[in-house]
This record gives structure tokens, C-alpha cells and sequence, in this order.
């Protein structure tokens, strides 16, 4: 279809029903993997274990049946920023910079340093986006609040809201195609009464006069459908009392030991570069 | 064994100044099958609220299984007691797996998990969707949401359950399903409270309780209620056999089906409508006027109505040297083209839709009509072969899209949830300004449409539109539209979710508009009204399946497998034949 559509932007999760093994385990391994990318890829300081994870989702790629380059694919979005912040990397030139420089264009000069932080950075990104990624394409909405009532459910015997948390989540995402549905038609009700909308709006000052007058109806009925919701939850005795859940997010033994085995692993990635320090300046 | 009790309840909203129930009397027994009827705005959503405290009553005005909602031990006491399935089917769905959903209710109360498992088992059962249980209940028509919601209350166990206007926002099809559900319910010893516009589904219960202004007007059993004119005083209007039955001299039965009726009919030799039917079509259409239903108006007048006129307003809508206003060949539409949830919306549809008629789109949820609508509206184009609108092919480079939809104006399903503008007379004038209007000319369009669509420019220009009554609203949605001075207009579901005299208010504006020699494409699940076209294409899986005056449609060119019901004049004349 062309004209006024909206649904065809608006991302609900890339989730995909497929049996793996990766699929199977339960939501709170796959969060406790997640993490095991993006915790360090995001505070370590050091190039070879920022490598080491990035190819951890790449490697489980394969056993969870999700094609690499599908992976890869999710990166497109941040490049820009990505070749922005390396550009200006490149541009100011490091204090005390003694490294090898491997290339100079007149006054700026690339030194094996600044190579390696450039090349790092890129890798934190890619590490990043392809973690998400593989973690949406595996996990389905429910798993995904499922898993958060899981990871927190230790701290709910000391009156953390873990199950509150998870329902909002999931109501989340039952709220993203009902508000894409709502804005969908308010402005097909206000295009049909000639307001500008996909009919070759020019100008941004024009755009935004016509996308203005969306604010108040859209959010009066986001309003109104939550409250709808509300009314329909409570109806089925939600916050009565102490509830028990459906599905069953256990895990066998299997489950078990691969989160021993990503926890150990950040573990590993954290404090290894540090204790490798340690005993190279021990000697 | 009595289960809900009320007494003397009355019950004003925060801010309101005038009560939405004053001095509610109510008892209901185990097991009973209780009705509520009255007009928008006459206190019933707020009863049922009130039942299971999701609006708090007076302290002892209220018992349910023994318990007061009025505090929030009794509350949960009363919720587990009465299970509610509300008006709109994708807003009462919580989870993203059907089965999920379900369990909700069950989660909440604490139950253990095996038994958790045997019980949402046993409602999908139920409820007939077994099969679906593992998808997500986004991808379910709205019938099958309901019933969805159905399952997800009786698997609480509850001793009742209430309908709120449960029926009002799904197919016909979809409707017959929610309404045997009920019977099965009542059969199992289940109290069922039905809450609804339609007289004929009241007329299923066993009681009928009406409300008018927050007060309870009649409470005993249809019958009785039909009898005594109360009915349309209180403008209920009445079942289509029940008026039907009137109109034809024989004595009214309540819960008579068209075929029962018909059959009666054919036995009396009162005739098989042509002639009696042609006088009760004007009558009915007068009654409609004093407060009798547009179901009815268009159930039981049209069958002699079209039986000798159909053909004749054929001649002058189709053959008319006027044309077609709009016209389809071959157009396809996809929705979400080139990703994993691509689906066909309209396939491959031709038509010639006529100059000056009335059009209706007929089918189940999801067949395309909505989707055919915003074609001809130039708010969706076609993939593959062309949309004519008034003249102007909406796919062609260079078209004037803004032009095209401001000539044939879509008013989309409940527009009233589109208006933005605080005071009624700003909403009505958004489109003519956005034509170029103002001043002395801006506000005569603006006073002509409102005249138009029955809000008088003076008295409502400004009234806050988000305060006036669900008919009005619609009317005033309408008005906006009309503001442009259209061509043509296109009506998404027109009628939906209105009451009986609503509907009938709509249904006059739109004929009154055609009659002035314009056009109106609009669609309806009510069969009924869809009798009262010109012409009417009927939609299945996003082909046309049929296009043709009403005579020819519902008459001899009439498909069951179409998945829509048949007018009931026309079931009538069947029967009686």
C-alpha cells in the first residue's frame, strides 16, 4: 500500500518462533547472557576483551537459527554516529602520544594508539546492537517481562516490585500498536478534512502545524484505552492478593549451567584484564 | 438464592451535577438471565460498574455473594463472584499468547499452576479456541477477541457474569457466537447480566430490566416491557419480529425468529408483504420519528419497501446518465508490503460505484470495507490497477490528493475519537478553513452543515464537543465532514455503537443527503440498514463477492457462505413465501 501508513515503521519486536536452543532456555539466561555482552563491552578498558565479546553473539548467531547477516544488519542505524565519533577521535591528536604513527595527511597524522581506540570503539557499537538484537530476535514479548520479574526476584522478598515491573513492561508493549493504531486514525480523520498529510507537505514548519494537532487527540484516547485496560484488569481481581504465574520459567539443568557459565564469563571479562595486570607486574 | 442485591443506589461522578443512577433497586437470583436496557447515557455501565466496585457505591447499597464492594475486601469477594466482559474486544486483552490471557484472572487469584493449566484448558474449550492458543491474540477478528475475553472470565468460576454492550463492536457472526455463549452459561446455572442497545437480544433474557436517566423505568419480562408501550417511551424500540408481528395484525411473540413469524404469516394468508409491507414502510418510517429503533424502522418496512421500489431507484441510480462517481479496476491494496506480516487488503476489486445513490459495504470484520473506503478516499492508493474518485485517478503523478479527499470526505470508524477542537463550531470549521474559507462564508458552510446534521449552528456552535451525548457526537463528527461542501461522503461503520435512536438520527441524515442528488459510500455491519442502500457490494476476504441493488443481493443472488447475516424483511419474506 502507499499513502498514510504507519504500522510498517513502527518496530514490535523482531521476535521469530523458531525451536533452538538458545530459544529454549529460559528468559532469565538469556538476560543474564545480554548483559554478559553488553556489561562489558560497555566499561571495559581493554581492547582484546572488547573483541572477545563482540564475537559472543556472532558465535551464538548459528545455534539460535538467526542469520549473522540479519545481525549485522541492525548496526546500520548507528553508523553514522559511530564514523561522526571516530572522525573527531582521528581529528584531535592524543596528549603525549608516543605510538607509531601509520599514516599523516598534512597536519593529521593516525597513530597505532588512536587506531586501536577507533577500532575499539566501533567494536563496543557492534557488540551492543548485535547483543539486542540476537536477544529480540530469541526472546518473545512475554519472555521479555517474564525475564525481568526473574532477574529481580530475589530483591522481591525484601518488597521490590518485581512482578509489577513485569506487567508494566508487558503493557508496554501491548500500548506500542495500540497508539501506532490511534495516531493512524487521527490523521486519516483530519487528512480526509484536507489536513496536510502525506499529500506532499512542504516545508518543516508546515509539518509540524499539521502533526500539532495530533497531540491532543492521540493522547486523549492513549488515555482513554489505558484506562479501558485498567478497568479490565482490575475486573479480573488483579492486586487481590498473591499471584502465581502460567508459564513456567524455571529451567532445567541446562539452564543452570549456562548461567553459571555467563556469569562467569562476565566475570572473567571484567576482572581478567586486572588480574592479567597483576601477575605481569607481579613478576 | 439471592447473589446480587441493591438497594436504594444512587451515584453522582465527581464534577457531575446530575446523578448517573438515582435510587437503583435491584435483586437478582443464582442462575438468572437478566437484561439491562436504556438509552446512551442512561446509567447502565455505571450499574455494572458498581456491582464489582471498579466504581466504588455507598457503603450498603450494594451485596454481591454477600459482600459489600464498597471496601476492598468485599470488593475482591464481589470480582470473584462477577466476571465482566466489556464493550471493546482489544482493550480487555492483557497478555500477547491467547492462552496467556486466559490465565490472567487465575495468576491474580492465586491459583496453583496445574490447576491453572486444566482450567484455561477447559474455557478455550469452551469458547471454541482451542486451536489459537498459542497466538497472539492481535491476530484474532474481533468476535473471536470477545470470545477470548468470554474465556478468560469463566475460567474465574465466577456465578456471573455481566456483559457491558459486549456485542456492540463485532460482526454478526461474531455476535451470534458471544450471544450462544451466553445461553451456555445460563444452561450451566451461571447468572448471565447482558447489557444492550438491541431488543431483539434483550429479548433473549428472561428479564428486562430498563434504565432511563439513571432510574429504574420497568424491571419484569420482555414481554411485559413490549407490551405496555413503556418500550417507546423510553425510546427502547422493539424486537424486529415483535414489531414486525404488529405490523402484520398477528399477535407478537416474544424470542420468535424470522422463520417462525414467516411461517405464521403464510398460514394467516396475510399476504408475503408485498402489498402490506409497502404500507408498514411508511408507517414504520414515521414510528422511527416518535422513538421506535432505526433496526426496526429498516427491518420491518423495507421488505414491501424494496420488494416494488428497489428496482425503480435501481434504474435512476445505475442507469442514470450521471455515471459512477467512483470506480475500481482491478485495484489491490497491501497492508505492511515487502515485510513478514504483508497481508491483502483489497484484492484485485472492480466495481462502478453510482452517481447520486447510496452504496453500502457489507461483510465480516477484517474483509477489505475499511480498507475499500480509504481507496476511494485517496488516503491509501492502490499497488497494482486504479482508483477513479469523482473523476480524478488517485494513483496518477500530479493528482491532487488533498483535493480528491476533501471532494469525498472519509468520516472513519468512530470519528468522534479524532475531534481536537475544544468548542464544537471550531471542529465543524477545521475543513473549510483548510479549504481557504473564512470569515462571513466560513461561517454560513459552517451553519449549514451543522443545520445539516441536526445540531442548529446557534444553540451548539459553542458547546464543548467532548461533553455532548454519544449520538450528538457522532452527528457533530458528521457536521465536519459536511463543512467541506463534499461531493461525496464515505461513512466508516456510521452507525456503530450508537442506540436505537441514534441510529436512526444517522440513518435519516444520510438519506436526506443522497436525496439532494449526492453520494455515500459508507459500510455497516447491520444488515438491516444495508437494505435501506441503493446498491450494496458485498466484501470477503478483500474481493468483492457480490454488487447489486439490495432486492437482488439479499433476494435471489443471496450466498450464506458470504459470512454475513440476511436482513430480517428478507428472512421474513423467505419464511413466508
Amino acid at each position: 500500500m502507499k499513502g498514510l501508513e504507519f504500522w510498517k515503521h513502527v518496530s514490535i519486536g523482531r521476535y521469530v518462533e523458531s525451536d533452538s536452543m538458545v530459544h529454549r532456555m529460559s528468559p532469565s539466561t538469556k538476560y543474564l547472557w545480554l548483559l554478559a555482552v553488553l556489561l562489558p563491552a560497555s566499561v571495559s578498558r581493554s581492547a582484546v576483551v572488547v573483541a572477545a565479546v563482540t564475537l559472543l553473539p556472532l558465535v551464538l548467531a548459528p545455534l539460535a537459527k538467526v542469520r549473522i547477516r540479519f545481525l549485522l544488519r541492525g548496526i546500520l542505524p548507528v553508523l553514522p554516529f559511530v564514523a561522526l565519533a571516530a572522525a573527531v577521535q582521528l581529528l584531535i591528536a592524543w596528549p603525549n602520544d608516543g605510538s607509531l604513527v601509520l599514516a599523516a595527511i598534512g597536519p593529521v597524522s593516525v597513530t597505532a594508539r588512536e587506531a586501536v581506540a577507533v577500532l575499539t570503539m566501533g567494536l563496543r557499537f557492534v557488540a551492543i546492537m548485535t547483543a539486542i538484537g540476537l536477544f529480540t530476535s530469541v526472546t518473545s514479548e512475554g519472555d521479555t517481562a517474564r525475564g525481568v520479574e526473574d532477574l529481580f526476584a530475589p530483591l522481591a522478598a525484601v518488597g521490590f516490585p518485581a512482578r509489577p515491573l513485569a506487567l508494566m513492561i508487558a503493557v508496554a508493549f501491548r500500548f506500542i500498536p495500540i497508539v501506532a493504531g490511534e495516531f493512524e486514525s487521527v490523521v486519516k480523520a483530519q487528512a480526509a478534512r484536507g489536513a496536510d498529510f502525506g499529500a506532499g507537505a512542504r516545508g518543516p514548519i508546515r509539518k509540524a502545524k499539521a502533526y500539532l494537532p495530533l497531540l491532543v487527540p492521540v493522547t486523549i484516547r492513549a488515555l482513554e484505552r489505558a484506562e479501558a485496560l485498567a478497568e479490565a484488569m482490575e475486573a479480573r481481581c488483579y492486586g487481590t492478593g498473591p499471584a502465581t504465574r502460567y508459564v513456567d520459567t524455571a529451567g532445567g539443568a541446562a539452564d543452570v549451567l549456562a548461567r553459571i557459565v555467563a556469569l562467569l564469563w562476565t566475570i572473567a571479562a571484567l576482572a581478567g584484564p586486572a588480574v592479567a595486570a597483576a601477575i605481569g607486574g607481579g613478576r | 438464592m439471592q447473589l446480587i442485591r441493591v438497594r436504594s443506589l444512587s451515584y453522582t461522578y465527581p464534577g457531575a451535577e446530575v446523578p448517573a443512577l438515582s435510587d437503583v433497586s435491584l435483586e437478582l437470583a443464582e442462575g438468572e438471565y437478566l437484561a439491562i436496557v436504556g438509552a446512551n447515557g442512561s446509567g447502565k455501565s455505571t450499574l455494572v460498574r458498581c456491582l464489582n466496585g471498579l466504581i466504588a457505591p455507598p457503603a450498603g447499597a450494594v451485596s454481591v455473594a454477600g459482600a459489600d464492594p464498597s471496601e476492598p475486601a468485599g470488593r475482591a469477594v464481589a470480582r470473584r463472584a462477577l466476571s465482566i466482559v466489556f464493550q471493546s474486544p482489544p482493550d480487555q486483552i492483557v497478555a500477547s499468547v491467547v492462552e496467556e490471557d486466559v490465565a490472567f484472572g487465575l495468576e491474580n487469584l492465586g491459583v496453583p499452576r496445574p490447576e491453572m493449566r486444566d482450567r484455561v484448558a477447559a474455557a478455550l474449550r469452551d469458547v471454541g479456541l482451542e486451536s489459537e492458543r498459542s497466538r497472539s491474540p492481535r491476530f484474532l477478528s474481533a468476535g473471536q477477541q470477545q470470545r477470548l475475553a468470554v474465556a478468560g472470565a469463566i475460567a474465574m468460576r465466577p456465578r456471573a457474569v455481566a456483559f457491558d454492550e459486549a456485542t456492540s463492536m463485532i460482526d454478526p457472526v461474531g455476535r451470534e457466537d458471544v450471544l450462544r455463549l451466553m445461553d451456555g452459561l445460563v444452561a450451566a446455572g451461571i447468572a448471565v447480566i447482558h447489557v444492550t442497545h438491541d431488543m431483539d437480544e434483550a429479548a433473549r433474557a428472561a428479564r428486562v430490566l430498563a434504565l432511563s436517566e439513571g432510574r429504574v423505568v420497568y424491571d419484569g419480562t420482555p414481554a411485559g416491557l413490549f407490551a405496555s408501550g413503556e418500550a417507546s417511551r423510553y425510546r427502547l424500540g422493539l424486537p424486529r419480529s415483535y414489531q414486525a408481528a404488529i405490523e402484520f395484525g398477528l399477535e407478537p411473540v416474544i424470542g420468535e425468529g424470522a422463520a417462525g413469524l414467516g411461517r405464521r404469516i403464510a398460514e394467516a394468508g396475510a399476504g408475503t408483504g408485498d402489498g402490506t409491507g409497502a404500507g408498514t414502510g411508511a408507517g414504520t418510517g414515521a414510528g422511527t420519528g416518535a422513538g421506535t429503533g432505526a433496526g426496526t424502522g429498516a427491518g420491518t418496512g423495507a421488505a414491501g419497501r424494496f420488494a416494488d421500489s428497489s428496482a425503480a431507484r435501481q434504474a435512476t441510480a445505475v442507469g442514470s446518465s450521471r455515471g459512477s462517481a467512483f470506480s475500481l479496476r482491478g485495484a489491490t491494496m497491501r497492508y505492511l508490503a515487502g515485510t513478514e506480516s504483508e497481508r491483502l487488503a483489497v484484492d484485485s476489486a472492480t466495481l462502478e460505484l453510482p452517481s447520486g445513490a447510496i452504496t453500502a459495504l457489507i461483510g465480516r470484520t477484517g474483509s477489505g470495507k475499511s480498507s475499500l473506503l480509504q481507496l476511494l478516499d485517496a488516503l491509501a492508493l492502490p499497488d497494482s490497477g486504479v482508483v477513479v474518485s469523482l473523476g480524478s485517478p488517485t494513483a496518477e503523478p500530479g493528482t491532487d490528493l488533498r483535493a480528491v479527499r476533501m471532494r469525498a470526505p472519509l468520516a472513519v470508524q468512530r470519528p468522534e475519537t479524532a475531534m481536537f477542537e475544544l468548542y464544537a463550531g471550531d471542529e465543524v470549521a477545521f475543513g473549510p478553513r483548510n479549504q481557504g474559507l473564512s470569515g462571513k462564508a466560513l461561517v454560513e458552510r459552517c451553519r449549514a452543515a451543522m443545520d445539516e446534521a441536526g445540531l442548529p449552528y446557534a444553540e451548539y456552535r459553542d458547546r464543548l464537543s467532548r461533553t455532548l451525548s454519544g449520538g450528538r457526537k457522532r452527528r457533530l463528527a458528521i457536521a465536519s465532514v459536511l463543512a467541506l461542501d463534499p461531493e461525496a461522503l464515505l461513512l466508516d461503520e456510521p452507525t456503530s455503537a450508537l442506540d436505537p435512536a441514534s441510529r436512526g438520527e444517522v440513518m435519516r441524515l444520510i438519506r436526506s443527503y443522497a436525496d439532494s442528488g449526492r453520494t455515500v459510500v459508507m459500510s455497516t455491519h447491520s444488515m438491516d440498514e444495508a437494505a435501506l442502500a441503493d446498491m450494496v457490494a458485498v466484501m470477503r476476504d478483500g474481493a468483492v463477492a457480490a454488487f447489486g441493488p439490495p432486492g437482488l443481493v439479499f433476494g435471489d443472488g443471496w450466498d450464506p457462505s458470504w459470512g454475513v447475516e440476511r436482513p430480517f424483511a428478507y428472512e421474513l419474506r423467505e419464511a413466508s413465501r
